[in-house]
């Protein structure tokens, strides 16, 4: 046990050492400085000019949130590392053993596969953690500028991103282990990325079962952490796909087993991910961290939807492509899946884009049925829902509550300083860290 | 583990329609230095691979004292070092030969001798990357001998490496095998074969031609040619 636990420790310090010498990574963390300081930047001004920077009208106040005026932008930077940059550092460091020959050597060891790419994987990890000092640093200006910050949010979106490059990284593996070369990895890898993004689009125009499977891919994932909601069922779907990835790439990597074998192995692999992915699609558990609650109905509201127990169905005759559905979905469907298990919503139309369909008879109705009793409303906003479910189930609605209500942090603050932190002295102390460590290494 | 001799046998394995090793035995002693000798192509590379685990094979059973040696358990019985490798090119060489120490549970105390022995002491801080093929080829030996296991499969020990380097290392190994160790390795320079090797292994086409002591192989020649020779060459002609 001790041998195997040093054995591991020496992978871990070989693993960090090829991660240092690999221009890949210096690159990453390098432009991740100016990534983030454009979005920053742009972000704060923005803020700011809303807030009345510069004697224009403050906007209202309920608009200002850190977390979508700040946070998202900022950290949006890091989606854009995460799928151009990250997995080139990772199939660099799995490639690079396979390519030099010392994948043969290294797997005489009894350790098995997956855990030697996990060892890999831990490392890719922290490297990804040091690049991430850029957006800290920006929490960090923030703070200095005198904004708020709410740390659930916060942490939320950061996990939200790590996670989005936990899967990367099994992703890279994966594809790594695959092919025979390097370059075959990375076109694999972003056959993947373009193919999800092809996914997004499908879901946009057809709806349906698109629209479910596009809520799990990264780019639907790390919206929704932007906006502060944490769905159980996401995590678990992102989880049990990156120990996939990593699993898949350590059936590949045993050089030593029959290709049939390993195609076998593959394939009972993703039965089993299947499996597990579509048993993840039932659990609804969510949690809405953001300080202006945007993913929930005020307490109230909830409290009062929550009394009703029989199912509630909701048929909406609009348009995928439609911008009032896009705002039934934003603003209460997705709020409602949250609190109402017995939520059954039924999407009808001819068309995606729904130009056509305007004059169509019902076209542009939403339909609430509870208990066989039957509403219909026109309003896609959160309290048009709200009052439709509230006379179909026979509740009165509860009485607004003052205290509930978020009053927003505006902040008329230019972003000083950013400039020449993110754009001059990032780069340059990023670039002097890497030729010190490198050298130290050699 | 104490090693006790290793039989081997039927190991056959196929490239699409390419044979490249057939029905391959012959058997591995404790202690000794065996030669797999054989021309480009014959499956020596092959043969390494598939013993160490590190290839898939069609066929092929591995014995010890009558038992099967499963697959899990080669790892702690042979280490196979490969040919035209350069592991870790960005890490210097005295890193790579801690790593073998560390990672492996290597023989410490054979780290200074390898080290002297091999002219390893003014390469210790180059990075392996920028090392020429004969430099590397030392390195390599080093991690090799460094090993625990009790087998060591050395894929062209001597490519790469001048005549003064070539005769230094085979004494070096001979010495290494005198201390217990069994080695096992891929020569196709027949000369250089016969100065370190204590019994052959001929194999060409993916077959194996015969086997044993130079003696054993020149007699099975003789009663395959009707030609006596000492010479390994001769004989390796004779019988392939």
């Amino acid at each position: 046990m001790l041998s195997r636990r040093s054995a591991m420790w020496w992978l871990f310090k070989k693993e960090w050492r090829e991660l240092a010498a690999s221009r890949a990574w210096w690159v990453l963390v390098v432009a991740m400085g100016p990534l983030v300081g454009v979005s920053f930047i742009s972000a704060v001004r923005t803020y700011a000019e809303a807030s009345g920077l510069h004697g224009t009208t403050a906007g209202v106040g309920e608009a200002f949130s850190p977390l979508v005026g700040i946070w998202a932008p900022t950290f949006s930077s890091c989606e854009l590392a995460a799928a151009f940059l990250l997995p080139f550092v990772g199939i660099r460091l799995v490639s690079g053993d396979r390519q030099s020959g010392a994948l043969k050597l290294e797997m005489q060891h009894s350790l098995s596969a997956f855990s030697r790419l996990a060892v890999k994987a831990v490392v890719l990890l922290i490297g990804w953690l040091v690049a991430f000092v850029a957006p800290l640093t920006a929490v960090l200006l923030w703070k200095s500028y005198g904004g708020t910050i709410y740390a659930p949010e916060l942490v939320t979106i950061a996990g939200g991103h790590t996670l989005n490059a936990g899967l990367t990284i099994a992703l890279a593996a994966a594809t790594a282990s695959l092919a025979e070369h390097p370059s075959t990895a990375a076109i694999l890898t972003l056959s993947v990325t373009v193919g999800t993004w092809i996914i997004n689009f499908i879901a946009d125009v057809q709806g349906g079962i698109w629209e479910r499977v596009a809520g799990y891919t990264p780019t639907a994932m790390v919206a929704e952490f932007q906006h502060g909601l944490i769905r159980v069922d996401v995590v678990l779907i992102a989880t049990t796909l990156i120990l996939t990835g990593l699993s898949l790439a350590a059936i590949w990597l045993r050089l030593g087993k029959g290709i049939r074998r390993r195609v076998y192995e593959s394939i009972m692999l993703g039965a089993g991910a299947a499996a597990i992915i579509l048993a993840c699609t039932w659990v609804t558990r969510s949690l809405d961290t953001s300080e202006n609650r945007m993913n929930s109905f005020p307490e109230s509201d909830e409290a009062a939807l929550r009394q009703i127990r029989e199912p509630l169905r909701i048929v909406v005759h609009l348009a995928p492509e439609d911008p009032r559905r896009l705002d039934l979905d934003r603003q209460a469907i997705s709020k409602l899946r949250r609190i109402m298990p017995n939520l059954n919503v039924e999407y009808i139309s001819s068309t995606s884009i729904g130009l056509f369909e305007q004059t169509s008879e019902n076209y542009g109705e939403i339909w609430y049925e509870l208990k066989g009793r039957k509403e219909m409303s026109r309003v896609t906003t959160a309290e048009g829902a709200l009052e439709g479910i509230y006379s179909v189930a026979g509740l009165a609605p509860p009485r607004e509550n003052d205290n509930e209500i978020f009053r927003g942090h505006p902040l008329a603050v230019p972003p000083n300083g950013a400039a020449p932190i993110f754009y001059v002295v990032w780069p340059a102390l990023t670039v002097g860290l890497g030729i010190f460590l490198r050298r130290r290494l050699a | 583990m104490v090693f006790e001799g290793l039989k081997v046998s039927s190991f056959s394995k196929r490239f699409g329609r390419f044979q490249a090793l057939e029905n391959v035995g012959f058997e591995l002693r404790p202690g000794e230095v065996l030669g797999l000798i054989g021309p480009n192509g014959a499956g020596k590379t092959t043969l390494f691979e598939c013993l160490a685990g590190v290839l898939p094979c069609d066929a092929g059973r591995i014995e010890m004292r009558g038992r099967q040696v499963q697959e899990s358990e080669r790892f702690s019985l042979l280490f196979y070092l490969p040919d035209g490798t350069a592991p870790w090119p960005s890490q210097s060489v005295q890193w790579a030969l801690d790593f073998t120490i560390g990672f492996f549970s290597g023989r410490h105390e054979v780290r200074e001798q390898a080290v002297a022995q091999l002219g390893l002491q003014p390469l210790l801080h180059q990075p392996l990357g920028t090392l020429s093929k004969g430099q590397r080829k030392r390195v390599l030996l080093a991690i090799g001998l460094m090993t625990p296991q009790p087998v060591l499969l050395a894929d062209e020990p001597f490519d790469g490496l001048d005549l003064h380097q070539t005769r230094e290392v085979a004494s070096m190994l001979r010495a290494h095998a005198a201390r217990g160790r069994t080695l096992f390795l891929s020569i196709h320079q027949i000369s250089d074969a016969g100065r370190v090797c204590d019994r052959f292994v001929l194999l060409s086409c993916g077959r194996v031609c015969g086997e044993g002591t130079l003696e054993e192989v020149s007699a099975l020649a003789a009663a395959r040619t009707g030609a006596q020779s000492a010479d390994l060459e001769e004989v390796f002609l004779a019988l392939t």
